[in-house]
């Protein structure tokens, strides 16, 4: 499903990932660990193609990077759920406008919108900040937000980028619950954390990057 | 329709920007109009010019009738020629006597007919040009039956060289002012684009189209250009009645002025393809 095959990217004078390979299997739920400025968010970037890697191949649900055009590069961002790691919430939108974009840029029906929207404000238990505006939220509060925006549209794979850094354990321990939920559905999962607690015990893949390498691959 | 809110929002958050870009399109509009209507005016008030001018073909006198008749169909063929109407110098001299008929005594002095067969012609309006009427003047001096042409020539020369300046102005000014709509549509969604290089980035990295992007932007563009040419509107039926009006009563000879019926509507029309041009080429290098 994820398929990273000798990447490096750059960035001016310094290596962000240096000749990374790893395979994701379909249906997977795995970890990306490593300190700060391992290269993680870089990984993810190349894969939902903010970024183009300088060398290497790379390939995510059935798509090859480096074929894609402009017209195909949002059909691929539809099929991955990604939680960005500073959120990226529109501040002047209300939640649920937040929530909903995922699904409006796909021009599915208000009505439908609704219902879906409503759901998954639901399972991140945040029904009652519908109407709120992102600053007024903690930042637990927003990144739930993120996390139920990139699980609306049903995506086929899900990058989540440091997904509990906000949370409390009870929290934390709510949004892991509904991972496990949507990898038991089929979803594909790719998970970067600093944060062991996540993995630890699970019988679950980590990855390890450190300074841009892949040092480690383990099951825990 | 997400598109359309998004749109109108953004009009609404930006609503000073917005409401100057539409007053500005407005003014433009509405001059460009007033100089369509001054050429459309000049157009039709010189189109019949020709036709309400007669030349006069004075024939010799020792023309015979049935010479005269030949050159009479000879003229009425030209493309040129309306109709032609022969007069004999018996039926001007008729003609004289009933126009003197209460002075007697003016025509009293004249023996025999002083008169000429003259061919009254009337020429076409549409499609003649100063030098087509020139060359047939010249065609029509050079028979040996015609003695001479009388023909307000220097006239209608003058008049078709004010109305081809005229058209070459209303041209020129009316290419300007429509660029310049186009252009302040453009530097508007433009400015309207960066203001919201944020969201676009999400939007994009959420999976939006480019034309999903870009339509807001294009609607945008639409309104303001419509809502310009209605502003252009009001302006020209306001200054129409008012203006107009004080000018109709003083000086009658502006009440000639003919605006063609409801053709202001062409305004919002304009204003939208302009405004959307605009729009488009403020969009066209929309990278991913
Ligand atoms: N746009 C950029 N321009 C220049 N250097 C960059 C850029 N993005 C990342 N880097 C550098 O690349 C390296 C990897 O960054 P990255 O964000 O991938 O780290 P990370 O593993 O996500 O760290 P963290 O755990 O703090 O989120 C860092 O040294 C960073 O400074
Ligand atoms: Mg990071």
């Amino acid at each position: 499903m994820i398929v990273l095959e000798g990447v490096s990217k750059r960035y001016e004078n310094q290596d962000a990932l240096k000749d990374v390979s790893l395979r994701i299997e379909k249906g997977e739920m795995a970890f990306v660990t490593g300190p700060s400025g391992a290269g993680k968010t870089t990984l993810f970037k190349l894969l939902y193609l903010a970024e183009a890697p300088d060398e290497g191949l790379i390939s995510i649900a059935g798509f090859n990077t480096a074929s894609l055009d402009d017209s195909t590069i949002p059909m691929l961002r539809r099929n991955i759920g990604v939680v960005f790691q500073d959120f990226k919430l529109l501040n002047n939108n209300t939640v649920f406008d937040n929530i909903a974009l995922a699904l409006r840029i796909r021009r599915v029906m208000e009505r439908e919108i609704k219902e879906k929207v409503t759901a998954v404000l639901k399972l991140v238990g945040l029904r009652h900040k519908a109407d709120a505006y992102p600053l007024t939220l903690s930042g637990g509060e927003q990144q739930r937000i993120t996390i139920a925006r990139a699980i609306v549209g049903e995506p086929t794979v899900m990058l989540a980028d440091e997904p509990t850094g906000n949370l409390d354990i009870e929290n934390e321990e709510g949004i892991m619950k509904i991972f496990k939920l949507i990898n038991n559905k089929g979803t594909t999962i790719l998970i970067a954390s600093h944060n062991r607690r996540l993995f630890d015990n699970t019988g679950r893949r980590v990855f390890y990057l450190d300074g841009g390498q892949l040092v480690k691959a383990e099951v825990r | 329709m997400f598109s359309l809110r998004m749109a109108l929002n953004s009009i609404f958050r930006e609503i000073w920007l917005n409401v100057i870009s539409m007053l500005s399109i407005g003014a433009v509009l509405f001059i460009l109009f007033s100089v369509v209507i001054a050429v459309y005016n000049v157009e039709k008030l010189t189109a019949t010019l020709p036709e309400k001018l007669s030349v006069m073909v004075f024939l010799r006198e020792d023309t015979r009738r049935d010479e005269a008749r030949a050159l009479e169909s000879a003229i009425k063929s030209e493309n040129i020629v309306k109709s032609v109407n022969f007069i004999s110098k018996e039926k001007a001299l008729q003609d004289m006597k009933g126009f003197f008929k209460n002075e007697k005594f003016a025509l009293s002095g004249l023996g025999e007919n002083p008169l000429f067969d003259t061919i009254d012609v009337r020429l076409k309006g549409a499609g003649s040009s100063a030098k087509g009427v020139n060359a047939f003047i010249e065609k029509l001096k050079g028979m040996s039956a015609v003695d001479d042409v009388e023909y307000g020539g220097a006239l209608v020369e003058s008049v078709y060289s004010l109305k081809n300046g005229l058209r070459v102005f209303g041209l020129t000014t009316g290419s300007i002012f429509a660029l310049s709509v186009i252009f302040i549509c453009y530097s508007t969604v433009r400015v309207l684009f960066y203001r919201h290089e944020e969201e676009i980035e999400i939007y994009k990295l959420l999976g939006a189209t480019k034309g999903f992007i870009r339509s807001p932007f294009f609607i945008e563009g639409s309104i303001i250009g419509i809502m310009g040419g209605a502003i252009g509107m009001c302006f020209f039926l306001a200054i129409s009645r008012y203006v107009f009006g004080k000018l109709f009563t003083e000086f009658p000879l502006f009440s000639m002025i003919y605006v063609p019926d409801r053709s202001f509507y062409i305004l919002p029309v304009m204003g939208f393809v302009l405004g959307l041009g605009g729009a488009v080429i403020a969009l066209g290098r929309l990278k991913y």
